[in-house]
């Protein structure tokens, strides 16, 4: 058996060793075709097949085309491009305008969204509208395609201007906002050392209750009863869960004590509202003026 | 928790977690009878957790007390809460049959009967077990316009909120308050770890009573539906809703009225002053929970079904950093080949052998089928993603091709009489033309005739997907509707486009 297991570790051993060396020989390439001088350079020297030739320049063209898409996607954030819609009844013969939107967090990017609009109205062939898209319904689209983006209806008494510069701005406002609010929740749950979600997620597995019962008012907390006997010694009460809603607009707070506390975060990241109950149901006015600020100190205000 | 009254009167009161039902009841033995021996034995072992003590009393040996006559018992009462989660950690261990449980549970540790609240985590738990076992209909929270916060409703600040605000106790309060005069009911919310939604379940009670004992009166002879669900995926504004009918259990007229009056509460119960909500209809209905969230769920994938999937991950959008052009396509090819076999030569395992070496040749011709299908269907509509649509329903709505033969005029005229005479049985469908509808039609001078296509099966795009590839269907005229982009499972066609209500952006 040890020696089928060591066989085993070997294997998976080289198959990394393999993975990151073909990730190696990927980048390696990728630099090569990257070069400055290559196109005029591989026009110039003799080949021995005229074919070679032309699969090089091929792959030299496809590189260039992405460094030159990555460099306008990383440095906007905002780029246009064209789709042909393969539905043969698309409107407009499938001319498809895409909207994409990086989000950059931390130094990194972490996700793309796309928009693509049509031109649904033969008549007036500049108005955009939106035929797909992959925004999460908790940003708020609509609201921003109705105030940029408005149709020829007959009720609007003043038709507004079109202005998708001004729709992709603010819709990538949107979006990133709501992934800095996202981070700012990890932090927080960094900052009470509390699992994040990635953990939580690994062990749900082996949990046994499928879901956090809302309306039976008592204690979640597992063993809070044994947790009440400590504080009493030291006192303080500490964070048990720190939870937000899917847009980060709302977090809560949960004690081990039995304190809950709610916080209203505007989109820009800022705690402006607060609500904190103890468990017998009174409102602590010190801990919710605490509250008030940038969400990033929020727990650092909370436990000062 | 109040005493309970031993006189029964009419009030207003919900029926609380702790209230139990026999364990010969109907619904009882129904619910248990369903869930396997694990689920079983992990719900015993939450019913046994301290906080759930208060809802889920279990028959110890300390509630004998004086009348003490049993001995023929099978089951010997427990000491205490611990010797009981005991037994149930060692007979989740062991291996056996569920009915040991079953029977362990009914009639030993809870004979006294069932809480309203063991009912319902029952109940959720074999939803979850079984995320295909009841029929859903997605419907939005849609506010309405009133003319005042018209405007501000459209602006877009710093503290705006699109979505309905969800805060818990004032929902259920709310419901409560909306329904308690018409009907008594147990609500259980829960908010769901493993997927991104909230579940309420209401079981209705249909008396104007809220004891223990009005529970228990099984109303013999109609057997309806009592419990309601509703889901609610997390950060949007949709509401999914089904009637929890066991197998084989008709949803009568009167269950689907009282799941019509708890959806009615809903936007009620949403509602604050100057933000009133409605439901609006989303022309999606299916089984499949994993196929709810995917089309009317949080994520980003609501909008970009069919062949626009590939904008939803980054099989078309990589990362802008990443430079490199050379091993993604290859890496992604070997891979596709590498799978298509193994599925080939799982799926032809035995006697299926010359089938695949055909196969393995493939047809210039089929592969040309194939990539036609992965540029309409793109990642989605994979026969195993568990996304399936059990039933896709359309009406044509364009006109009939013109005859070059003018005699035929005479005989359309009759024929478009005929459909308003044969009335089909049962309910109406959603997909009858609407009185507007019928007028606009009757402006018109071409003949419509009212056509429907019914795609049913497990996964039906799935299903079109493959023909794509068997080339019965041509993938390249196809309409987009069939390659389920339109993300509806009922609606009506109109020059190849299903209908959509102008201003409005799909998937919201």
């Amino acid at each position: 058996m040890a020696t089928a297991e060591a066989l085993d570790g070997d294997i998976s051993d080289l198959r990394d060793r393999i993975a990151t060396l073909q990730a190696h020989r990927a980048s390696l390439t990728s630099i090569l075709l990257s070069q400055p001088h290559l196109p005029t350079r591989l026009e110039q020297r003799p080949v021995l097949h005229e074919r070679n030739r032309r699969n090089a320049a091929k792959l030299v063209q496809r590189q260039s085309n992405r460094n030159l898409e990555n460099v306008y996607r990383a440095c906007a954030g905002v780029t246009a491009y064209k789709v042909k819609d393969p539905d043969p009844c698309a409107v407009d013969n499938g001319n498809v305008l895409g909207v994409r939107i990086d989000v950059s967090v931390g130094g990194r990017f972490v996700d793309t969204y796309h928009v693509l609009f049509n031109r649904p109205n033969a008549a007036h062939k500049t108005m955009l509208k939106i035929h797909k898209h992959t925004i999460p319904p908790c940003i708020p689209l609509q609201p921003l395609a109705n105030k940029w983006l408005p149709l020829t209806r007959k009720s609007a008494e003043e038709p507004r201007e079109q202005d998708l510069v001004r729709f992709g701005r603010h819709l990538r406002k949107e979006l990133a906002s709501w992934h800095l609010r996202l981070e700012a929740l990890e932090t927080l749950q960094k900052d009470a050392k509390l699992p994040g979600r990635i953990a939580l997620q690994e062990g749900l597995q082996g949990e046994l209750e499928p879901g956090m019962v809302l309306n039976a008012f008592v204690s979640d907390d597992e063993d809070s009863e044994a947790e009440e006997g400590a504080n009493e010694q030291d006192g303080t009460p500490r964070i048990s869960s720190i939870d937000g809603d899917a847009a980060v607009r709302e977090i809560t707070i949960t004690w081990s004590n039995g304190t809950v506390g709610i916080f209203k975060v505007t989109k820009d990241g800022e705690v402006d509202k607060a609500a904190v109950r103890t468990k017998e149901g009174t409102r602590d006015a010190s801990l919710s003026s605490q509250a008030l600020g940038r969400v990033e100190g929020l727990v650092r205000r909370l436990e000062a | 928790m109040a005493p309970k009254p031993n006189t029964a009167v009419p009030d207003y009161r919900n029926v609380p977690h702790s209230h139990r039902l026999p364990t010969s009841h109907r619904e009882v033995q129904r619910t248990f009878t369903k869930l396997s021996r694990q689920s079983l034995v992990s719900l015993a072992n939450q019913w046994l957790a301290k906080k759930n003590r208060d809802f889920c009393r279990p028959y110890l040996l300390g509630d004998r007390g004086a009348d003490a006559e049993e001995d023929d018992e099978q089951y010997t009462p427990a000491q205490s809460y611990e010797e009981l989660q005991e037994i149930y950690k060692e007979l989740a261990a062991r291996k056996g049959g569920k009915r040991e449980i079953q029977d362990r549970i009914l009639e030993g540790d809870w004979r006294t009967g069932i809480s309203m609240y063991q009912l319902a985590t029952a109940e959720i738990q074999y939803l979850l077990d079984h995320p295909n076992s009841l029929r859903w209909t997605a419907k939005r929270l849609a506010k309405i316009p009133s003319g005042k916060n018209m405007a501000l409703d459209m602006e877009v600040t710093n503290d705006s909120e699109h979505l309905p605000r969800f805060q818990a106790q004032t929902f259920m309060a709310n419901l409560a308050r909306e329904l308690t005069p018409l009907m008594k009911a147990h609500y259980l919310l829960i908010k769901i770890k493993t997927m991104p939604m909230t579940i309420l379940r209401v079981y209705i009670h249909d008396s104007p009573y809220s004891t223990e004992a009005s529970l228990a009166i099984d109303n013999g002879s109609s057997d309806n539906a009592r419990a309601v669900f509703f889901i609610w995926p997390n950060g949007s504004n949709f509401v999914y809703s089904s009637i929890a009918n066991h197998f084989g259990q008709v949803i009568s007229d009167d269950g689907r009225h009282l799941r019509d009056i708890v959806q009615q509460a809903i936007p009620k119960a949403f509602s604050r002053p100057s933000a009133r909500y409605q439901l609006a209809s989303t022309n999606f209905t299916t089984k499949s929970l994993d196929a709810l969230l995917a089309y009317r769920g949080p994520g980003k994938s609501n909008a970009a079904s069919g062949g626009w999937s590939i904008f939803q991950d980054h099989n078309f959008s990589q990362n802008a950093l990443d430079f490199i052009t050379s091993q993604n396509d290859h890496g992604k090819e070997k891979n596709g080949q590498r799978k298509d076999g193994a599925v080939g030569a799982t799926a032809k395992a035995g006697p299926g052998r010359p089938k695949r070496t055909l196969e393995d040749k493939e047809t210039s011709d089929a592969k040309r089928r194939r990539e036609v299908a992965a540029g309409r269907f793109g990642s989605s509509a994979q026969p195993n993603d568990g996304q399936g649509l059990e039933r896709v329903e359309v009406r044509i709505d364009d006109a009939f091709p013109a005859m070059p033969n003018s005699a035929d005029d005479a005989d359309t005229s009759n024929i478009s009489e005929q459909p308003a005479n044969r009335n089909r049985r049962g309910r109406p469908s959603l997909l009858d033309r609407s009185l507007d509808e019928i007028e606009e039609l009757e402006g018109a001078d071409a003949w419509v005739p009212d056509v429907r296509v019914v795609f049913q099966g497990s996964h039906v795009f799935a299903g079109v997907r493959q023909l794509v590839e068997q080339g019965i269907v041509d993938g390249e005229k196809m309409p987009g509707w069939m390659t389920g982009e339109a993300g509806v499972t009922i609606g009506a066609v109109k020059e190849g486009r299903i209908r959509t209500k102008s201003g409005q952006i799909p998937g919201i």
